[in-house]
């Protein structure tokens, strides 16, 4: 046998040009390559609100996605692990002498990002370590408790958010006044993001993980330390999701406890939800309905016409996501899924005279 | 090496691999197990018969850490494991399959006989495939040929037949190279000719690998066991050689007033 193994044989080619021009990864080349060249001819609405929103989005229910996809954990406290690291971010980088509230110890703010992330990352460690001996509904609920807990200890510890928030939170001087330059850092890391869930997929851990998402109890009995290697899957999404949370505080410019409420942090799960909970892609692509949805769909004259104000944007958002739920349990990405098979078997050339009538019945939609 | 230290090795050697004293697991109410006593030996190959319910399942459950006794005592080895969690069993060399599979379901074959090897290893946390890792594939690989499974490696665990589902699942147990294998009724679902390759694979196993059984078909627990005993009721009440136990009347009388008869394969 082949001593090296990572070609050997035909079930694990490794990353292959073949395997690599996979139509799914030519797609997401192809999306890549839009969003890059996007502020070319994009508005600078659509690029600096609408598409730099839909990243930040899009990283942030990556998170979810990952954790769900691979370990099987819905989760409901990657916004408050969001939120950990913006509150971070902003009592480290405001100046003393600014008219602001929170610690305000004006560090540099590289130095900030790494305090931040840093901090997010022991929290998600702690709260993985606590959650992960549950599985299913129950650790939803804990994580969900988790949020819960987060809006209120923030709301109530004022020295660290501030009465109401931090405001004047800026950017590092790279993307001080530059917009699009933070848009492209952010479909860098988007393509960070996504490329590393999917190679981390196919490391031992990850595959360690997905066992632990469809049996846990024969994981254990084959010698697996089940809820460690929850927690660490649960840790390294809150870092992920500390990463989104930087930059959201950054394109904020500001921060309160009413960001991480129980309101956001299911904003996130209808991304999620919209975009699929079991494809990685569908975040990004969740992300971008919710976003153009919350800023395009109430200025539709029609909309004005039969009387949908703002304040009944959530109930279309509703509408739309039961309606892809029932449509589809995965999300857009399910539906695109499915019609691709659709075309693909209806572009198949007709089952030759070998095959049986059932074969042929079987075929045709 | 002297003649004492060559007879303590054998000893060892052929000693309590297993041991079970007095152990009791109650359902709230339901007591499972009444208090089992059951000595394995190290090469042994040993049947587990009785009827449905009889607490078969739930013996193995307690040997394999599943699940905690009521009271009582298991001993591996030597070493006390009624507290060990499941997950330290492996590194006594102990394995086991599932009577209900428990398979990696959306992982390929190859994957799900990957992990049974990886977890032992500690190289489970490893982001980085390495040497071991390619050793792990290979010998994945070679136990799919093993457990007829060669031509669906690349296929997903929950697309597989019924058939080649409870194969990967002693695949899944072989594969960890195990010293001690249980195996939960690994002919139940199996066709005559399959029941036929896994009692060879069975026979064919290394004589010094301890096996424990439990099989509703008679036919292929006594051609694979040397020793048999006789579980009713969450209490063993019969032990002997195939032969023996084939002409025990208590064991008739057992058999007979359940579901299956003696000689007779469950349906
Ligand atoms: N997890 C459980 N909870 C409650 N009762 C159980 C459980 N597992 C097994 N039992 C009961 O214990 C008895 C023995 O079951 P089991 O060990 O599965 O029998 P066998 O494998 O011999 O058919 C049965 O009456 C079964 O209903
Ligand atoms: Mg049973």
């Amino acid at each position: 046998m082949s001593p090296t193994g990572t070609a050997s044989g035909p079930a694990r080619p490794g990353w292959t040009l073949r395997r690599l021009l996979s139509a799914r990864n030519l797609v997401v080349a192809a999306a890549t390559a839009l969003a890059l060249l996007l502020p070319l001819f994009g508005s600078n609405f659509f690029v600096e609100f609408v598409m730099t929103r839909t990243m930040i989005l899009g990283i942030a229910a990556a998170t979810i996605v990952f954790l769900a996809a691979y370990g099987g954990m819905i989760s409901l406290a990657q916004y408050l692990l969001a939120g950990v690291a913006g509150f971070m971010v902003g009592n480290a980088v405001v100046a003393q002498d600014a008219w602001s509230k929170g610690l305000k110890l004006g560090w540099n703010p590289w130095v900030a990002v790494l305090f931040a992330l840093a901090v997010t990352t022991a929290v998600a460690f702690v709260l993985g370590a606590l959650a992960s001996r549950t599985t299913g509904i129950y650790f939803l609920m804990i994580t969900l408790t988790y949020a819960v807990i987060g809006y209120y200890v923030f709301g109530s510890i004022t020295p660290l958010s501030g009465f109401g928030g931090i405001t004047g939170i800026d950017p590092p001087g790279l993307f001080e006044d530059h917009p699009v330059r933070m848009y492209l850092a952010l479909v860098v890391l988007s393509v960070l993001v996504y490329v590393s869930f999917r190679v981390l997929a196919a490391t031992p851990f990850g595959l360690a993980l997905q066992g632990i998402r469809d049996d846990p109890v024969r994981m254990a009995s084959l010698g697996f330390n089940v809820s460690l290697h929850r927690t660490l899957a649960f840790t390294l999404a809150g870092f992920t999701a500390g990463l989104a949370g930087v930059f959201n505080v950054w394109w904020n410019g500001q921060i309160d406890p009413t960001s991480i409420s129980i309101g956001p942090t299911l904003d996130l799960l209808i991304v999620a939800v919209i975009g699929g909970t079991l494809s990685l892609e569908g975040a990004w692509l969740g992300a971008f309905v919710f976003v153009a949805a919350n800023n395009y769909l109430r200025n539709l004259p029609l909309v004005d016409h039969i009387g949908i104000t703002e304040a009944r944007f959530n109930t279309i958002v509703g509408v739309l996501v039961l309606l892809i739920m029932i449509l589809s349990p995965d999300g857009l990405a399910g539906i695109i899924e499915r019609v691709r098979k659709g075309l693909h078997r209806l572009f198949q050339p007709p089952p030759g005279p070998g095959s049986t009538p059932a074969e042929a019945a079987a075929g045709s939609p | 090496m002297s003649t004492d230290a060559a007879a303590a090795a054998s000893a060892e050697r052929h000693g309590s691999l297993l041991s079970l004293e007095a152990v009791v697991v109650a359902f709230g109410g339901l007591q499972a197990l009444g208090g089992v006593d059951l000595q394995v030996s190290q090469g042994d190959r040993l049947a587990l018969l009785g009827p449905n319910g009889a607490g078969k399942t739930t013996l193995f459950n307690v040997i394999a850490g599943d699940i905690k006794p009521t009271s009582g005592r298991v001993t591996i080895k030597g070493i006390d494991c009624t507290e060990l969690p499941a997950r330290f069993r492996p590194r006594l060399g102990v394995a086991r399959t599932y009577q209900k599979t428990r398979l990696f379901r959306g992982l390929t074959v190859e994957d799900n006989l990957y992990l049974a090897q990886t977890g032992r290893s500690g190289r489970h946390l490893a982001l980085l495939r390495s040497g071991v890792d390619a050793e792990f594939r290979d010998r994945a690989r070679a136990m799919a040929e093993t457990v007829w499974l060669a031509d669906v490696v690349g296929t997903t665990a929950g697309d597989l037949s019924h058939g080649q589902q409870r194969q990967l699942e002693i695949g899944m147990a072989l594969v960890t190279g195990p010293e001690f294998v249980m195996l939960d009724e690994p002919a139940s679902g199996l066709s005559r000719g399959e029941r036929e390759r896994l009692v060879q694979l069975l026979l064919s196993l290394d004589r010094d690998i301890t096996l424990l059984l439990i099989e509703h078909d008679m036919d292929v627990a006594l051609r694979a066991a040397h020793r048999v005993v006789v579980m009713n009721e969450g209490h063993t009440v019969a032990s002997g050689t195939p032969t023996e136990i084939r002409v025990d009347p208590l064991v008739h009388a057992i058999y007979l007033g359940s579901e299956a008869g003696l000689g007779g394969a469950d349906p």
